[in-house]
């Protein structure tokens, strides 16, 4: 039983972490920055409880804002580049912030010794949970009920205005501006608000694994947390729920039973998945959630081919 | 197929693999062994050694009659072995996985250090202490060797060598036989958890046995250019040069060093690097390269060990970290009979305290090389020797008194 | 900072602009793939070392210059898998499609590449080892110099099929305009997969030129090798051959140097705020393509 609420508990932050791809993913910026949002609120929140002692909610709030912040400093250049130079960019980004931290110390004397990052060697002691007895049950309730919380807010922002406008500008960013649509504020927007998330997520896995250091927030990690929304398709926020569920549950730990084959399965199972499935696992929403999202339509890249009038043909390469 | 039917087969499909399990039905009794490591990915060669070591051990001893238990009846000895592919999540899912099965009260892992530190970092602090929500299961590390990492929890064990005292040994060993050498020059793979946490005790041992330290080069794991480190190397031209890294980078930096005319009076490695694997890549430049080592077919025990590894799967060999596998195996296998263990569905609690208890109670374990000594905070002091590069293979060079 | 300081830095710079090349060649690769099809192909860095890996079985049987054209061989054959298997079923309206289809080839490869060798490096042949030009205390790496004449060829190569080859023609022409191709009767499906194969060839001598140059081979080459060639194609310019290889040579160089000046853990971080300031500077990259698109 532990072991299924060990595994709910990392599906839940990987939730999170590909909630906030979805956010920046949504106004069609390909962003592979979550990683570095990621490993700021994980540095952040860490050293905050282990070696200030903050409570618990502080450290992941200000882990989180912080996020936020260098993620709308990112943002404001990121609007003068699209496309692959955008993933570049933001690749690049990501990288300066593991390099970063794999350069930083900074330790304190803590009740058993010197606590805190220490460089290349990494930052372990990250032991509020275990520390404060938390059970697994409580910690799952913790990291789903944030999950909730951070999907009821996509939710509602897609309903409103806000997602209106990060769709629009997804679809066509000349059509968007041509209807009044400021790019910036929606850009800027999505962009900070999906590294607040990817701040938060990071936090709670910093105090998961009681240990981190740079090779955790690599490349790999960053391609994950776009993974979760492409395979699991833009138009609805549970398609990245069951994508997490489906790269986590299903290819790392259902399919352990293939022992070495398992590793070698699983970027097959990625291309098969995308062959088959191509604009993500759910098409459409699931049920009640569908009424809400009901405007949501697959954003469709059609940049250079023209629309090709009453045939609804299909191009392939 | 329509999509409700493709979600329902998928949604079965995914609930089942959840549900399978390693676990035999066999009809005789069995006592599980469980092993955890990177199996799979560029170090994956770590765990399916470790885990071919503990089978190789398992078979030994299932052939003289099993392991018997506390109630005084034989088991066949089975060994579970999970792939943590080397990353922080899949070791803590590992473990818990472990933790979660009612014949799991010892496993033994993982093999990269950056997998220990977290994992331990999950277990209950101190024993006793009922405010800690940590796990508490036993664990036996064969790999891991990043300095210090038992300390972090009561529940971790480990018999992996102590680098601090081989690296003095080595360097005491150079002062007294090779006085000549005056000057050392450092290599270090930085990114590496293992090997940047060695290095500073190589530099450190290598200053306090009478070296000047002229100064180190640095590179990352997955480097491809060496010449600007080779070069301050050269400029340097350091008697003694030590290069604390892992095969890939070693091999890319002695290549460099063959190409710039680097030739020191003596090299000194990484342990982890006296593996096939340096001088698969490169035996002709790592020519001399001296490593100090706890394991080396020197002894009628680990000439038959060695053996029944290759038995297992041709393709393995028998190196110093699953030697520690094998080892592992045989004092786990004594202290199950000593204390007991009824390796029962409702007695397995039980059994993970009497199997920690018994690992903090034990002064010295069995060895491949001898008797290996154990630490208060829960290391091993392992016997030790030093071995060489001669001709595409390793051959002992000095064993120290120990 | 004394002479021998002086010397050391154009050593260090020299250096990294040869093996620069090796990234020129892989970020041709990226551009030009992006350039016909306008898609990333993430996969391309692990090909090429799986290529240089393929090339493994001829090492002992043949002389090393055939061992790097039976890699370059074998390059085009896993290019022209890899676009049959990543690209040719997935609609053209779906770039997010294609490029988890290839990060989950480039994983797929990678791990393939560990399996069989069980991860061990493996030694591979390089030419011109021992042999360097030197001039007192700076040296010229022999292996080098050829890699970058190598690498040079290639290139040559490359333009003389762009510019008077049929092939070369229908690259272009797609690459302009797909439709306006296609109504011309050129095959847009065949042209991409001929423009997969002919990167899957330069990947093929860029990936046995990395395993020359270092030594050997290993997996672990595949992600610094596709983050510093993305690099190299989004500071060259998207779809630009010259840009990339100016580029490349450039990456290369500044690598080292600011290794030389500000040692490894910073390293990376210098390389990635240079490619800051061009997309600062120059969005469109060094030669931003005809049409600047993104």
């Amino acid at each position: 039983m532990d072991f299924y609420l060990g595994l709910a508990q990392v599906i839940g932050i990987h939730s999170l972490l590909g909630l906030s791809a979805w956010c920046v993913l949504h106004t069609g910026q390909v962003s592979l920055a979550q990683g570095g949002f990621f490993a700021i609120g994980a540095y952040l929140a860490g050293m905050l409880t282990s070696m200030f002692q903050w409570p618990l909610g502080y450290a992941l709030a200000t882990g989180a804002v912080s996020a936020c912040a260098v993620a709308i400093a990112i943002g404001f250049p990121a609007l003068r580049i699209k496309g692959l130079m955008l993933v570049v960019a933001t690749t690049a980004f990501a990288e300066i912030i593991r390099l970063f931290f794999f350069n930083f110390k900074w330790r304190v004397a803590g009740p058993e010794g010197l606590v805190g990052p220490d460089g290349s060697l990494g930052f372990g002691g990250i032991r509020y949970f275990p520390a404060n007895g938390w059970s697994s049950f409580e910690l799952n309730a913790l990291i789903w009920s944030l999950v909730a919380m951070v999907m009821v807010l996509l939710a509602w922002l897609d309903r409103s205005r806000v997602g209106t406008m990060w769709r629009a500008i997804g679809e066509d960013e000349l059509a968007a501006q041509c209807a009044g649509i400021n790019l910036t504020a929606a850009k800027v927007s999505a962009f900070g608000i999906g590294g607040a998330i990817a701040g938060l997520a990071g936090g709670i896995f910093a105090h998961y694994a009681t240990h981190i250091e740079h090779g955790n927030f690599g490349i790999l990690l960053a391609t994950f947390a776009i993974a979760y929304p492409i395979l699991g398709g833009l138009a609805s926020l549970w398609g990245t729920i069951i994508a997490v569920i489906f790269v986590q549950g299903f290819l790392l730990e259902g399919l352990r039973f293939l022992g070495e084959w398992r590793s070698l399965l699983f970027g097959v199972l990625i291309i098969v998945v995308m062959i088959i499935r191509p604009s993500g696992l759910l098409k459409a929403s699931l049920g009640m959630r569908g009424r809400l999202n009901k405007a949501a339509r697959e954003p469709e890249y059609r940049r250079d081919q023209a629309k090709s009038g009453t045939t609804d043909e299909v191009h392939h390469a | 197929m329509s999509i409700a039917a493709k979600r329902a087969l998928f949604a079965i499909a995914f609930v089942a693999s959840l549900g399978v399990s390693n676990s035999t039905h066999a009809q005789e009794k069995t006592v599980k062994i469980y092993g955890f490591g990177a199996k799979s990915g560029v170090v994956g060669i770590f765990g399916q050694q470790s885990e071919a070591a503990m089978q190789a051990a398992a078979a030994i001893i299932n052939k003289s009659g099993g392991v018997t238990l506390g109630d005084g009846s034989k088991a066949r000895l089975v060994i579970d072995y999970l792939d943590d592919r080397c990353t922080a999540e899949e070791g803590i899912n590992a473990l818990r996985r472990i933790a979660s099965q009612n014949d799991a009260f010892v496993a033994i892992g993982p093999t990269c250090s950056n997998v220990a530190e977290p994992v331990f970092g999950i277990l209950q602090k101190k024993t006793g202490d009922a405010s800690d929500s940590g796990i508490q299961f036993p664990l036996y590390t064969d790999v891991a060797a990043k300095g210090g990492l038992a300390s972090i929890s009561q529940w971790a064990f480990r018999n992996v060598p102590s680098e601090a005292n081989m690296y003095k040994a080595i360097f005491e060993w150079i002062k007294a036989t090779k006085p000549e050498l005056k000057t050392f020059w450092g290599g270090v793979e930085k990114d590496f958890a293992h090997s940047n946490a060695t290095f500073g005790v190589i530099k450190a041992q290598a200053g306090s046995n009478g070296l000047q330290v002229l100064g180190q080069s640095e590179w990352l794991l997955n480097d491809t250019n060496f010449s600007t480190q080779v070069r301050e190397m050269r400029r340097a031209n350091a008697d003694v040069v030590a290069i604390s890294a892992h095969p890939f980078t070693t091999c890319g930096v002695l290549k460099e060093m063959a190409r710039q005319n680097v030739r020191p009076k003596l090299l000194v490695g990484l342990t982890s690097s006296s593996s096939m694997e340096t001088l698969q890549g490169c035996a002709a430049q790592a020519e001399g390269l001296i490593i100090p080592t706890s394991f080396a077919p020197v002894t009628d025990q680990a000439k038959q060990a060695a053996v029944a590894v290759q038995a297992i799967n041709p393709k393995y060999n028998m190196d110093l970290h699953n030697a520690a596998a094998f080892e592992n195996v045989f004092t786990l296998k004594e202290l199950i009979e000593k204390n007991k263990i009824m390796a029962r569905p409702d007695s397995i609690q039980a059994d993970r305290v009497k199997m920690r208890d018994a690992l903090a109670a034990m002064k010295e374990t069995q060895g491949l090389l001898g008797k290996v000594g154990r630490t208060d905070d829960r290391e091993a002091i392992k016997p030790y020797l030093f071995v060489q590069a001669k001709s595409g293979n390793w051959v002992v060079a000095h064993t120290p008194k120990q | 900072m004394d002479l021998l300081d002086l010397i050391d830095l154009i050593q260090a710079l020299t250096d990294g602009v040869l093996f620069g090349t090796t990234y020129a060649l892989i970020g041709i690769g990226f551009t030009l793939i992006f350039g016909v099809m306008h898609k990333i192909n993430l996969s391309y860095a692990a090909a090429s070392i799986g290529a240089a890996y393929l090339s493994l079985v001829l090492v002992n049987l043949v002389p090393a210059p055939i061992v790097y054209l039976g890699a370059a061989l074998a390059g085009g054959v896993l290019g022209w898998l890899i676009y049959l298997i990543c690209f040719r079923f997935i609609p053209l309206e779906n770039p997010l499609a294609t490029l988890m289809s290839t990060v989950g080839m480039l994983l797929a490869i990678e791990e393939l590449i560990s399996h069989l060798t069980l991860g061990m490096p493996q030694n591979y042949p390089a030419l011109f080892a021992n042999s360097n030009l030197e001039f007192g205390s700076f040296f010229l790496r022999g292996d080098l110099l050829f890699i970058f004449f190598l690498g040079c060829a290639a290139m040559f190569a490359l333009t003389m099929l762009l510019k008077r080859t049929k092939l070369g023609l229908a690259t272009r022409a797609v690459a302009q305009q797909a439709t306006a191709a296609q109504l011309c009767g050129m095959s847009v499906s065949a042209t991409n997969g001929a423009t997969f194969v002919i990167a899957g060839l330069l990947g093929g001598i860029a990936g046995s030129m990395a395993g020359a140059a270092i030594g050997v081979l290993s997996p672990l080459m595949a992600m610094p090798l596709t983050v510093k060639g993305l690099v190299v194609t989004v500071i060259g310019g998207l779809g630009s051959i010259p840009g990339a290889i100016i580029a490349g040579l450039m990456v290369g160089g500044a690598e080292n140097l600011f290794q030389f000046l500000r040692g490894v853990s910073e390293r990376d971080i210098y390389v990635m705020l240079l490619l800051f300031v061009f997309l600062t500077l120059k969005p469109g990259g060094l030669f931003a393509a005809p049409g600047g698109r993104d």
